[in-house]
């Protein structure tokens, strides 16, 4: 009665042997397509969410992302995200007040020298001038919810929510 | 003359003729030349050297094992070769990049962390909760260091581990290798004497990084218990926090990698803390090919049992015939057993009829993937050395 078991066996470890072979060609693009449609993201607290809306500038852009909230015990904070790019038409000194959720009054005003240099260190100050936001003091980038760091052609401030 | 050598390789297939080594060996030689040709193609001197010496090398290995029947000292040099090479062309390519084994915040925010299988159990959870990836990667290739992106890593370990499953840490894991080496060193070892309930600790370890991990929303091994940060990144320490996790992954380095490899002869890592190889456990009883222990010709001499790089066997286990779900087909109680009583097995046949014909088998599927994965690295690694030389 061991036959049947045996060749079931034998057959499991053929198509195993054929799917070696199908791997570099089929199967790892296979489940590589699959991954990619299972509709996930990666986490916002370190890609910054989605942007909801672009202000133009004298010269240069700064997108607003939408606010980032920690989940269960993540140890940082709310924060909303503001790019300011491209950096080649940045002034000196940015100081700039940005109307955050888009009711036509200026929520913060955030200040921070643009290096020459990519490599010299940020450090932004942002003035609260609406109390759902938290005020920096020359930060540099401590957390991932409060920081100014350069990307590429864009400077990344994250202004830390007042939690409530 | 001929009754010494029926002796010595009692229940042993004996060692093979050259030709028929020769043929067993084609298939793979094939296999690792096809695996070599986009090397081969590179404009890159270097590569191309690095190239055709991982196919040779790879070749060579398979052909011993063809030649002698015996699997682990051969699999041993590749997965050495792997695990030493794979740090150097990872370290030099990110000090090429970013001039530092730290991260910087701007490359996880960027998305360029790059992504290594070790916190794939980590990412289920709160991926199939939420439908994010607790990892500061990107999904598809994101330049710099993301290199092919984690759908690529998860597709790639994915179809690796439907073909050898538990295998996947002798024939692909490109971090055992060190430990590995270390623990071929010493002639002896001076530890002999294990709690085999260190051997639940990777389950330990496993559970408390998924629940962590779904907590914290971090890869929480990654930020705290991972001993390869230390020869490829971490986080670059911004606080005392981060002096702290460094200070960890140095000090588990060189306890589980280094020292205690070579005091116990064991892979001591992989035994007592990788939550990855834990987890790929469970793919042990997906795995078609298995290794038993035929009780019909055991004297229970327990060389098997010593061999053995992860403690996969117990007494219990070997009154069995089995061995336990860490067991990554090393080939290791199956070359040392001086009786032919530990076999390769196909589930589902009987033990120890044809157990060639199952070690072949399993060996074409695994050294395969050793080549299309690991393969590359080695190239890559050979070939970032001889770019200093050349």
């Amino acid at each position: 009665m061991k036959w049947p078991t045996s060749k079931l066996g034998y057959t499991a470890a053929g198509m195993t042997v054929l799917a070696a072979v199908l791997v570099p060609f089929l199967l790892m693009g296979l489940f590589t397509k699959g991954f990619t449609k299972l509709g996930l993201h990666v986490d916002e607290m370190y890609s910054g969410g989605p942007t909801v809306r672009t202000i133009q500038a004298d010269g240069y852009t700064i997108t607003i992302h939408k606010a980032v909230y920690p989940h269960l015990l993540q140890t940082e904070k709310p924060f909303v995200q503001l790019d300011w790019k491209p950096v080649s038409a940045l002034p000196q000194h940015v100081s700039d007040a940005v109307d955050v959720d888009g009711d036509g009054q200026p929520d913060v005003r955030v200040s921070f020298d643009v290096p020459k240099d990519p490599k010299t260190p940020l450090r932004v100050d942002v003035d609260a001038l609406n109390l759902r936001y938290q005020a920096m003091r020359n930060v540099g980038k401590p957390k991932f919810s409060e920081l100014i760091v350069r990307l590429d052609d864009a400077i990344l401030v994250r202004v830390p929510l007042t939690e409530h | 003359m001929a009754d010494a050598a029926c002796t010595a390789f009692a229940g042993k297939t004996p060692p093979r003729t050259w030709s028929r080594a020769l043929l067993l060996t084609l298939p793979i030689a094939l296999w690792s030349l096809f695996m070599s040709l986009r090397g081969l193609m590179q404009p890159d001197r270097s590569l191309q050297i690095a190239s055709a010496l991982t196919a040779a090398f790879l070749i060579a290995l398979f052909f011993m094992m063809m030649k002698t029947s015996s699997t682990y000292r051969w699999r041993r040099w590749f997965f050495v070769a792997l695990g030493v090479l794979f740090p150097i062309e990872f370290i030099h390519n990110v000090m090429v990049l970013r001039g530092s084994m730290g991260i910087p915040i701007e490359e996880m925010i960027a998305g360029r962390t790059p992504f290594c299988f070790l916190p794939i159990p980590l990412l289920i959870l709160p991926a199939a909760l939420t439908k994010t990836l607790v990892f500061p990667g990107s999904i598809l290739p994101g330049g710099g260091m993301a290199g092919s992106g984690m759908a690529a890593m998860v597709g790639l370990w994915l179809a690796i581990t439907l073909v050898v499953g538990k295998g996947w840490c002798s024939y692909a894991c490109f971090f055992g290798g060190i430990e590995e080496g270390m623990a071929a060193l010493p002639k002896k070892a001076q530890w002999k004497k294990l709690d085999p309930r260190l051997r639940l600790v990777p389950w330990a370890v496993l559970l408390a990084m998924v629940l962590l991990s779904l907590a914290l929303f971090e890869p929480a091994y990654c930020m705290w218990l991972c001993p390869f940060k230390a020869v490829s990144e971490y986080v670059a320490a911004r606080n005392t926090v981060g002096l702290v996790q460094n200070g960890i992954f140095v000090v588990l380095f060189a306890a589980l990698v280094i020292v205690l490899p070579l005091l116990t002869k064991k892979r001591t890592q992989c035994t007592f803390l990788c939550p990855f190889g834990a987890f790929q456990s469970i793919f042990n009883k997906t795995s078609v090919f298995d290794i038993k222990i035929d009780r019909t010709v055991c004297s229970p001499c327990v060389l098997c049992q010593k061999s053995c790089p992860t403690m996969s066997l117990t007494d219990d286990s070997i009154k069995k015939g089995e061995t336990l779900m860490s067991c990554m087909k090393c080939g290791a109680c199956v070359d040392a057993c001086p009786k032919g009583a530990a076999v390769w097995h196909i589930r589902g046949t009987q033990v120890a009829v044809k157990p060639e014909r199952a070690r072949l088998m399993f060996l074409y599927v695994a050294w395969a993937m050793a080549a299309m994965f690991g393969g590359t690295i080695i190239t890559q690694g050979l070939a970032t050395i001889l770019q200093r030389v050349i």
